[in-house]
């Protein structure tokens, strides 16, 4: 039953991706797209336009909500992938519990430098 | 008495790549997975540069910023956006058909009728196009 609960967070954690890291994508490739339109934006990874964004609470908060749902996403789809040729059962609990000891030490040290920016 | 194999039809990681006759569907799969292991892969690069350069300054970022405006790691960040519209709008279309959307209404099984990926393959050229599009839209931003 467990498995099926994290089948369905796989897919939940996808949607919220594509929202995220579309905001993302747009602000970080489309700013010519966008100025073409009207918009007035600066060079998205100028050091002034990232301490901007990197000093706002809102932008902090989506950027470590889209980490956490990205490296759920990514490792429990690797762990699929390395699923299919594993024939113990042994050994696919070592790579799980292994891949959420990696999943938390990643997000402590993504999550990390964008509140010390922030704090700062 | 002989025994009786289980999975023959098993591929192994031969199946990562093929699987046997099946068609466009199959072969939007093998991308699926590729996009996403790639997109993994520079996941790791990304957080290094947020982190560890971004950490040390102004000067560390703006160093950085000015290696990543080389042309190869200019194609190189065009495909991961690529391959984020690719992995996300299939990884809707497979959530949408998991849950039944776009099967149709059901019809009768006279010969010749249209299996599940047929009546759904409409769609899944609709959203072949899309993902054209928007690839065209973001290497406009680059040639711009």
């Amino acid at each position: 039953m467990w498995r099926t609960r994290l089948h369905l967070l796989h897919m939940l954690t996808g949607i919220l991706i594509a929202v995220l890291l579309g905001i993302h994508m747009v602000i970080q490739h489309l700013d010519a797209v966008l100025r073409f339109f009207g918009a007035t934006t600066t060079d998205p990874t100028s050091w002034g336009s990232m301490i901007a964004r990197a000093s706002q609470g809102i932008w902090v908060a989506l950027y470590i909500a889209l980490l956490a749902f990205l490296l759920y996403h990514a490792l429990y789809g690797l762990r699929g992938v390395i699923l299919e040729v594993t024939t113990s059962v042994k050994l696919e609990r070592i790579i799980t519990w292994s891949f959420i000891i990696i999943g938390i030490i990643v997000f402590i040290w993504g999550a990390y430098v964008p509140v010390v920016l922030l704090s700062s | 008495m002989k025994q009786i194999r289980p999975r023959q039809n098993y591929l192994g990681a031969g199946g990562w790549v093929w699987a046997g006759n099946y068609k466009l569907e199959r072969y939007l799969y093998i991308l699926h997975r590729v996009t996403g292991l790639g997109m993994l892969f520079f996941v790791i690069f990304h957080l290094i540069e947020t982190t560890f350069f971004r950490i040390q300054g102004q000067d560390v970022w703006e160093a950085t910023m000015a290696l990543l405006q080389n042309p190869w790691f200019e194609v190189g960040i065009y495909l991961v956006a690529v391959a984020f519209v690719y992995h996300a709008l299939n990884g809707l279309r497979l959530i949408l058909q998991e849950f039944g959307f776009f099967l149709g209404k059901p019809t009768p099984p006279i010969y010749p009728y249209k299996d599940a990926l047929r009546k759904k393959r409409p769609w899944t050229l609709a959203m072949v196009a899309v993902i054209v599009i928007l690839a065209l839209v973001f290497l406009l931003n680059f040639i711009i």
